[in-house]
């Protein structure tokens, strides 16, 4: 393995993020390459807490644009602060200012909000992360916009001229594929496919991110899991469904998965109600048999 | 680096032959990325090369595949991909469609003189209570185009969320409103507004052209294709023992369509069903490439199965989680003593939003209904 690669798999540990090389890889690649980065997976692999992690290794600030339908550029990238502009003209009434003077103060940089999209190309210091979170959920339109910024990173203010990025940001973008991006946005990234946690790693996690679970009822959480998954489920339960059952266990003080009480909460890891009906009180005693059967 | 660049155009090329949208970009970036890491690790190649031409996952099986094929150890020639087999125009199979050059519409020829010579008498009102099973005219059919078509535009009508700027009613835009009044020194003169965009209506039609379904099936494709041009993204398929995608055939400029070369697409037109399969297969290669969550789905069909029910359950359910609405439509159901009892139909029923009939054209126009709102 590169060393770079290795490296960075190490640090991402450090950070309690226990990384597959692949993820890893494409972090690497895409700082190399200094391409946007996008993340596809299930809900509740890891996908955001990924860029979370990034911005905590480079010790940098993390900035978050969520996507929704009907997301506009006005929240995205910038507006004018319209009424500070108001007032300023307001106050600037009688008085015999130059009008172009006041025109190039109130449409300076002071007047100017940034949001996230602007935030991270402007920022002085060091390159930001920007997570723009589930991208699926915004629509073409923005796609597009999104393209245009992530190919220059620059943005073009009419009344202020070009602003061209400082430092070309660590950009990730999350889908959960609730419609297929565009595949011009998809070309312009690189693209990495997080899958569910292999037994091994699961339990790492478990281990890592709540470090009081014994590790016989972590590898019990692990396999059930594991064969949980295995079954047809609408909404398969992630490494944060894991994580918050684990807690819920923890909390109940148990040292070992028992029916009764995985029945009595398997609403921390199936959010469905298919899902729960699916899964039948039997069901559930085969599968705590099945994990407390050691490897 | 010749060697890397040679082996990135074979798998590229061998990719696409593949299917797997692979372009000129993606193979730059693996050229890219390739330099950036150790070339002796077979399983860190395939990392990046994944990463840097963006495989998608169900793609991932194929990638992995030609990869084995491409990475030998004796760096020679990788052995040629196998081409994908080309589709060829196979002789009609089954009953075709008939085809009428004067008529100019699909249906049968042989035009009997119908009650619209009557004075009196609305042949729209007549055609929309009369059964598909009955034989039509070619005058009928076009009266029933033109109605289809009006009746399609309603879909075309459907409103978004995206609030975009607007000249009529709507609501208030504080912020435009404001830059507007910069103009006039910070008088607020008049108020700009903003209303949902008009969006293109997200359709997938899934028509049934088993043997049960023959006699619907000419009004049912008709409709639906009349229901195209009012809303030309609409992607219709039909099925019976496999899913043929039929909005390839249906481009612009292909009106005219021959419905010989259309019965020679779909195999065993008229022959038995395999919903399940068909709807599986809609899922997996069609709909996982287009999931939005607001394509509505309609399905046309009878429901008489004679896969397993299971597994139609099961691809109803994947289907209708990615869909904004599921409509059933089937023919069956215009009898009033019509009960969802052929074990197909019980199967999907949980999961579909609508069930409605469709044996004649007020059936449809019902439904069309439901695929506005």
């Amino acid at each position: 393995m590169t060393p770079e690669i290795q490296e960075l798999l190490a640090a991402l540990e450090g950070e309690g993020y226990v990384a597959e090389p692949s993820i890893a890889t494409a972090l690497f690649l895409a700082r190399e390459l200094k391409k946007p980065l996008l993340v596809e997976g299930d809900a509740g692999v890891g996908k955001t807490e990924l860029a979370k992690v990034l911005a905590r290794l480079l010790s940098t600030e993390l900035i978050r644009l969520q996507c929704y339908e009907g997301l506009d550029v006005q929240t995205a990238l910038y507006e004018w602060d319209y009424p500070r502009q108001l007032i300023r003209l307001r106050l600037s009434e009688g008085r015999s200012e130059d009008s172009q003077e006041l025109e190039a103060r109130i449409f300076s940089r002071n007047y100017l909000l940034e949001r996230p999209l602007l935030r991270a190309i402007t920022r002085q210091d060091r390159a930001a992360v920007l997570l723009i979170d589930e991208v699926d959920r915004a629509d073409d339109g923005f796609e597009a916009f999104l393209l245009e910024l992530l190919s220059d990173f620059q943005v073009t203010i009419p009344e202020l001229g070009t602003i061209r990025a400082e430092h070309t940001p660590h950009v990730l973008l999350t889908s959960n594929r609730t419609r297929e991006l565009g595949d011009a946005l998809r070309r312009r990234c690189l693209y990495l496919y997080i899958e569910h946690p292999s037994l091994e790693k699961e339990v790492r996690i478990i281990r890592t991110r709540l470090p009081e679970t014994r590790e016989g009822l972590a590898g019990e959480v692990g396999r059930f899991l594991q064969a949980l998954r295995a079954r047809e489920l609408v909404k398969p339960p992630g490494v944060a469904e894991t994580l918050d059952w684990t807690q819920a266990l923890l909390r109940l003080r148990q040292d070992s998965l028992e029916a009764g009480i995985v029945t009595q909460t398997l609403g921390c890891l199936l959010k469905d109600r298919h899902d729960l009906q699916a899964v039948t009180a039997s069901d559930v005693a085969a599968l705590v048999t099945l994990a407390r059967e050691a490897p | 680096m010749t060697d890397i660049a040679l082996g990135l155009g074979r798998l590229g090329r061998a990719l696409r032959n593949q299917g797997v949208g692979v372009t000129l970009r993606d193979e730059l970036d693996a050229a890219d990325a390739l330099c950036l890491v150790g070339l002796a690790d077979r399983e860190e190649v395939g990392r990046t090369l994944r990463i840097a031409l963006k495989i998608p996952r169900f793609d991932l099986a194929t990638f992995e595949r030609l990869l084995g094929l491409f990475w030998s150890d004796e760096a020679g020639v990788p052995p040629a991909a196998p081409l994908r087999p080309r589709q060829a125009p196979a002789a009609p199979r089954g009953p075709a469609l008939h085809w009428d050059p004067d008529a100019r519409r699909m249906g049968v020829a042989h035009a009997a003189p119908g009650p619209g010579d009557r004075p009196g008498w609305s042949r729209e009102a007549l055609l929309r209570r009369r059964p598909f099973a009955e034989e039509w005219s070619p005058r009928d059919l076009v009266a029933m185009e033109r109605l289809l078509a009006r009746l399609a535009r309603r879909l075309a009508t459907r409103r978004g969320r995206r609030l975009v700027p607007t000249r009529g009613r709507g609501r208030a835009d504080i912020r435009s409103s404001y830059r507007r009044a910069l103009r006039t020194s910070g008088e607020l003169l008049s108020l700009a507004r903003r209303a949902r965009e008009v969006r293109e209506p997200r359709v997938a039609f899934l028509l049934d052209t088993s043997g049960s379904m023959d006699a619907h099936t000419r009004f049912l494709l008709s409709f639906t294709l009349a229901l195209r041009r009012a809303a030309p993204s609409a992607e219709v398929f039909v099925f019976n023992t496999e899913l043929v995608h039929l909005t390839p055939w249906l481009a612009a400029g292909k009106v005219q369509l021959s419905l010989d070369r259309l019965a020679a697409a779909v195999p065993d037109w008229s022959g038995g069903t395999r919903i399940g399969e068909c709807l599986a297969a809609f899922a997996d290669e069609h709909f996982r490439r287009s999931p939005d969550g607001k394509t509505v789905v309609v399905v046309l069909s009878d429901g008489l199965d004679r896969g397993d029910p299971a597994l139609l359950a099961q691809s109803v359910r994947r289907i209708r989680r990615r869909a904004r609405k599921l409509i059933w439509l089937n023919p069956l159901a215009g009898d009033a003593r019509y009960e969802p009892s052929a074990a197909g139909m019980r199967a999907a029923l949980p999961f579909v939003d609508h069930l409605g009939s469709a044996h004649d054209l007020r059936s449809l126009e019902k439904a069309l209904a439901h695929l506005v709102a």
